[in-house]
């Protein structure tokens, strides 16, 4: 095996030898040989833990067994841990089948001890690790805007991973975490007219694969950096982005990159305009929201809705705690008169598994490349299509 | 016989056909589709963006240049190796995170692991078809080919 030699404290080392247990034992020797398998020389303790695994979907087994020893030895999370959102149980007779032990795996959650915000933008309000924080996250799009857009240090750990780190408050070093893997590798050029950030993570991700892209300057808001980076994490492997003069780490081209840049891209209009449905007359329903749509940008997207009909069955998949303020909001009341269905969970769950909703449009780039009969638009297209 | 000598990463010694892409690879988007839920599906990729879609991986050496997608990977690769339907190894032009988690879970909480074994060279695409026969050692990084005799 590659890079044997890991630099292991008393407090690793009395883990591994059972002392607090055969659980908490092989949690540790789980984040070793991972950290080997990269030739990480020591373990970070984390500020905080996020966890991918919230679907109780019923023929996933080893999860539940991994959990259920952990639970069963008592171990609890020795960082504030924070967890993905819900599948949409109640949706419809089908999920309830497909997420059948979904009460079983919340329950297990619930003893160790994660915090129940159920969303994957976690990081808004919740668990919003700073600059330079080392923290050990799963759910692609949280580790994305972690790494990039808040500069917190953290692989695209695994979901299971994310428990061990969460249950020793450990996380190996190397990728991310080191300086030299965050230097930028890819120049994107924009040749665009329109913005559409989601579309544009979605191409970005699928030429840069794995490297780390520095997108030329260009004001994107918070919204925008969330949906870009999702996509961009579904459609490629990326799990660290910058903007010039926007993210902490690229104040300017010549630091972020180490030299010239080993490879420059240019995406322009007409490549975001192929990734768009035509036939939007065609789409059957329309969905708002994965990344979770934060408070913020359900004000700003239901404003379209207020006073009119959406003509598709239309969702905004919102963050459980945004979505409670935003019921106490007047325009909840429009956007709900005009027909928009607001929910809290992951649309990419809820929607798996669906009848004679074939053509779902979608402005998410994440959500276009996993779910299946699934068309993309960007926000014009999708309130063009529900007649907004 | 062929003979080529990887990176070793994870796991022992493991055999079977290849099967093999130049475009990278979706474990999420692949097997947690509902066709998946039944076992008769439940190793064969459902990725719609993908060449290897409906090709089954059970008990093949899946040759592949990375692994891409969200971070339920490791735990979807856990379960196909629980469930012994995972590949038999993995040749991977670049390890990431995510695909290394799945066989050291499964090494560790169930004693099920595969191996895995970095071969970064572009000429992995002409040493290893479709069905040549590979065994990989994951302890030595030693992939040893064994072509398909064509009619």
């Amino acid at each position: 095996m590659s890079g044997e030699k890991m630099k292991l404290e008393p407090e690793h080392e009395m883990m591994l030898a059972g002392e607090a247990g055969k659980a908490l034992a092989r949690a540790m020797i789980t984040l070793v040989e991972y950290g080997k398998a990269f030739g990480a020389k020591r373990m970070m303790p984390i500020k905080s833990s996020h966890l991918a695994g919230t679907f109780g979907i019923k023929v996933f087994k080893a999860y539940l067994h991994i959990l259920n020893q952990l639970v069963e030895e008592g171990v609890r999370c020795k960082v504030l841990t924070t967890v993905n959102p819900r599948p949409g149980y109640d949706l419809h007779i089908g999920n309830k089948f497909v997420f059948a032990k979904q009460k079983i795996l919340e329950t297990l959650l619930a003893d160790l001890g994660v915090v129940p915000n159920y969303s994957c933008v976690c990081y808004d309000r919740v668990n919003t690790p700073e600059l330079g924080d080392c923290i050990s996250w799963a759910e692609s799009s949280a580790v994305q805007y972690a790494n990039s857009v808040l500069g917190a240090r953290t692989n695209r750990n695994s979901i299971l991973i994310d428990i061990c780190s969460a249950v020793t408050g450990y996380t190996p070093e190397f990728g991310y975490l080191l300086d030299e893997n965050r230097r930028g590798r890819v120049l994107v050029k924009l040749k665009i007219d329109e913005m559409d950030a989601s579309g544009l993570g979605f191409l970005i991700g699928k030429k840069v694969v794995d490297k780390v892209p520095v997108i030329e300057n260009y004001n994107f808001s918070k919204i925008e950096l969330k949906n870009m980076g999702g996509a961009m994490a579904a459609s490629g492997g990326v799990a660290l982005f910058h903007v010039e003069g926007i993210t902490p780490e690229a104040p300017d081209l010549a630091s972020v990159f180490d030299g010239d840049p080993k490879e420059v891209i240019t995406i322009t209009q007409n490549d975001i305009d192929a990734l768009r449905f035509k036939d939007l007359d065609t789409a059957t329903s329309v969905v708002f929201g994965c990344p979770q749509m934060t408070y913020e940008e359900t004000m700003l997207l239901g404003q379209h809705f207020a006073g009119k009909k959406t003509k598709l069955p239309t969702w905004f998949c919102m963050v459980p705690e945004a979505s409670k303020r935003f019921e106490g909001s007047e325009l909840y009341t429009k956007v709900v008169e005009a027909g928009v269905k607001v929910v809290d969970f992951c649309p990419l769950a809820g929607f798996s598994l669906r009848i004679g909703n074939k053509k779902l449009l979608t402005p998410s780039g994440k959500l276009y490349y996993y779910l299946s009969d699934t068309v993309y638009g960007a926000v014009k297209d999708c309130l063009k299509a529900c007649g907004v | 016989m062929t003979l080529l000598k990887g990176r070793p990463v994870f796991g022992g010694l493991a055999s079977g056909p290849a099967l093999v892409t130049k475009l990278p690879m979706n474990f999420t988007a692949s097997f947690t589709k509902p066709k998946n839920i039944f076992p008769w599906w439940r190793s064969q990729i459902q990725d719609r963006h993908h060449d290897l879609f409906k090709r089954n991986v059970k008990g093949c050496v899946l040759i592949f240049p990375a692994a891409i997608g969200s971070t339920y990977t490791g735990m979807v690769l856990l379960e196909l190796m629980y469930q012994e339907c995972a590949p038999a190894a993995v040749v991977v032009q670049n390890i990431d995170p995510l695909l290394v988690s799945g066989p050291v879970l499964a090494d560790i909480w169930f004693s099920k692991g595969i191996p895995i074994v970095e071969y970064s060279g572009e000429d992995i695409y002409d040493r290893i078809s479709d069905d040549d026969w590979v065994e990989v050692n994951g302890e030595t990084g030693k992939i040893k080919i064994r072509e398909q005799i064509s009619s």
